[in-house]
């Protein structure tokens, strides 16, 4: 027997080899001067788990349709997103229910793939309801505001 | 006969493009010595993505890694950082890109590289003047892309303002790999006569399975390096094969300075890791025209799908890449890689979502092109100007890093006297509880593997093996659970 050592081709053969017949119980090879041979517990082996947490879609939140008083300026999100009512964490929001906006006033951000929108009021008049919590996701065409014209 | 040398990606753009940038440090020790034998010029072992990833996802403290590599490697190390943005997209003060050029040369860099995504050089001058200050070469990157305005007089009025600035080395990037042997034929010869004396080099990617034709077109044109990774993880979206273009060097006649037996045993232990790790080697990209349109790295397309299949809206990503031709055109031709990639992708989106164009823009998109972030090649459309509304005060003209106060006296009274230059640089970068698993210490790293180790640890690893007996030459081992 010709003295050498195993190569990683060698590896990479008997590692193929061993995973293609993974769903026997033993498993026995000889490759020239190569022998392997292995028994797996059970006769079925534990496959691991898929862990599918991150890559599955996240299904969208259903939200039941609600009226809105006749009138209001609604703030509309641009976009699937998410809502955040303050320029960072941990400061004051933009606007507070009751505050006086004009059209220019930003209100809220929504973010859309990894990007800041900021969002206008689009009107004159008082904000009467902040519909989504903060930080929430939101879809396309989704109210954001209530805006009470003036 | 002229030399023709090299730049290892392996650690760094080969497993950023094939692996979402995720090598552990563990994963290269067995093969340093390898590598380190090969003959390249210089090692490649740090940039943006690298640095991010291993503090985000691998929890590995950058600096620990950037340290150990340089101290094992005899040939010298080279790190790679965004100009002014260093690791990061968003722009830092001086004192911090000073800080940083510091710890890098302590920790043992030799040749500090530097882009803009902008190839606005002015991003670049606070790099070159503190890595140079802090003994490190200078390598000054451009940035390559295709527009109307992204013409050979412009790659030269680019390469005269880094001799201006006095880097030791010029580099053609091409991260979406779209340089064609024809254009390397007009563009390569004219950038070597405008940077003199100063070496260039080439690094492309092999998106379009151009780039190994592309290297000989920069050989041939005068280019005194080329970047590129150990042939598992080459190709596709990373860079040609070292063993690839030292061929196609030799048979043009030049001189290789590359140690045969090393490649293999670099090759063969990546080989490995890539089953091992369950991770896809390098393929050949075949030749794909709709690149040339888009400019979207393959990488990003198949992120755009995911983030698109996440909104209900996969169906319209035909629509998306159309637009995203447009939305480049209007913005001024931005060149194609992050962060740009990323405001132009969202800003097709929303314009195809919207039915309508510019109705909502991005405040990053706005600061872009107020000039916030550098100087654009070229005006934006007047569609998205009229859209924009940007005020005359929101327009900035100045060097970007001009417009940031200095943060390191602030940082070292937040930190104390204590706190090292590494921690207070990591603290500039990331928030507080993005730093706390990187306390903990690193495990004990081995220095050198065989075959025969990485086949018992291997069945050592699968928890559905009781028992299992080897027998090799006068090798025999039996081990039962």
């Amino acid at each position: 027997m010709p003295d050498r050592d195993l190569t990683y081709e060698d590896l990479l053969q008997i590692v193929e080899l061993i995973k293609s017949t993974s769903h026997f119980s033993e498993f026995r090879l000889k490759v020239g001067d190569i022998e392997v041979s292995l028994r797996r517990a059970g006769g079925t082996p534990p496959q691991l788990a898929q862990d599918n947490a991150a890559g599955a879609p996240v299904p969208a939140p259903r939200k039941t349709k609600r009226q809105f008083p006749e009138g209001a300026h609604l703030v509309r999100s641009p976009m699937v997103g998410t809502f955040y009512r303050a320029p960072q964490p941990g400061q004051p929001p933009f606007v507070e229910v009751g505050q006086a906006v004009e059209p220019d006033t930003t209100v809220c951000i929504i973010e859309v793939m990894k990007l800041m929108n900021s969002i206008p009021a689009g009107a004159n008049g008082v904000v009467k309801e902040i519909v989504v919590d903060n930080t929430s996701a939101v879809e396309y065409g989704e109210v954001l505001m209530v805006i009470e014209p003036r | 006969m002229k030399h023709f040398d090299f730049v290892d990606v392996t650690l760094r753009d080969a497993h950023q493009c094939l692996w979402s940038t995720r090598m552990t440090t563990a994963m290269m020790t067995p093969i340093l010595g390898a590598i380190d034998r090969v003959g390249y010029s210089y090692i490649n072992i740090l940039g943006g993505a690298v640095f991010d990833v291993c503090v985000r996802y691998l929890h590995e403290n950058p600096w620990e890694r950037v340290k150990l590599l340089c101290s094992r490697f005899a040939t010298p190390c080279d790190a790679l950082t965004r100009g002014q943005s260093l690791y990061t997209f968003e722009l830092f003060p001086d004192d911090i890109v000073a800080l940083n050029a510091q710890v890098l040369a302590k920790r043992g860099v030799k040749v500090l590289t530097v882009y803009d995504a902008l190839n606005d050089n002015r991003n670049l001058e606070s790099s070159i003047k503190s890595g140079r200050e802090a003994g490190m070469k200078i390598n000054g990157w451009m940035t390559y892309t295709l527009s109307p305005v992204h013409t050979d007089v412009y790659y030269v009025a680019r390469t005269k303002e880094l001799v201006k600035l006095k880097v030791d080395f010029l580099c053609i990037k091409d991260p979406t790999g779209l340089l064609t042997p024809e254009r390397g034929k007009t563009l390569f010869p004219a950038v070597v006569k405008a940077a003199g004396k100063i070496p260039v080099q080439l690094h492309s990617h092999c998106q379009s399975g151009l780039a190994p034709k592309v290297y000989e077109i920069a050989m041939q044109s005068g280019f005194t390096h080329g970047y590129t990774a150990t042939a598992p993880l080459a190709n596709g979206a990373s860079l040609p094969a070292t063993e690839e273009i030292a061929e196609r060097a030799r048979r043009l006649g030049f001189r290789i300075s590359l140690n045969a037996k090393f490649l293999k045993e670099v090759a063969d232990y990546f080989r490995w890791l890539c089953v091992r790790e369950d991770k896809p080697c390098g393929k050949v990209a075949a030749y794909d025209p709709a690149l040339y349109e888009h400019q979207i790295p393959g990488g990003m397309i198949s992120n755009l799908r995911y983030q698109l299949e996440t909104m209900k809206l996969e169906d319209r990503l035909p629509e998306i890449l159309e637009e995203v031709a447009q939305v480049r055109r209007d913005l001024g031709y931005p060149i194609v890689v992050s962060p740009f990639a990323q405001y132009v992708v969202t800003q097709a989106t929303l314009n195809v979502v919207q039915g309508e164009r510019y109705k909502t823009i991005p405040d990053e998109i706005r600061k872009y092109a107020s000039g916030y972030y550098g100087k654009l090649a070229a005006k934006p459309s007047d569609e998205f100007l009229d859209r924009a509304n940007l005020k005359a005060d929101e327009f900035v003209t100045e060097r970007p890093g001009e417009h940031i106060e200095p943060w390191v006296p602030r940082l070292r009274a937040e930190l104390g006297a204590a706190a090292c230059d590494e921690d207070l640089l990591l603290a500039a970068f990331y928030d507080k509880a993005l730093l706390e698993p990187l306390r903990k210490p690193g495990p004990a790293y081995r220095y050198s593997t065989t075959p025969l180790h990485e086949l018992v640890s291997w069945l050592g690893a699968r928890r559905d093996v009781e028992y299992a007996h080897i027998r090799f030459a006068g090798t025999e081992m039996t081990f039962s659970a």
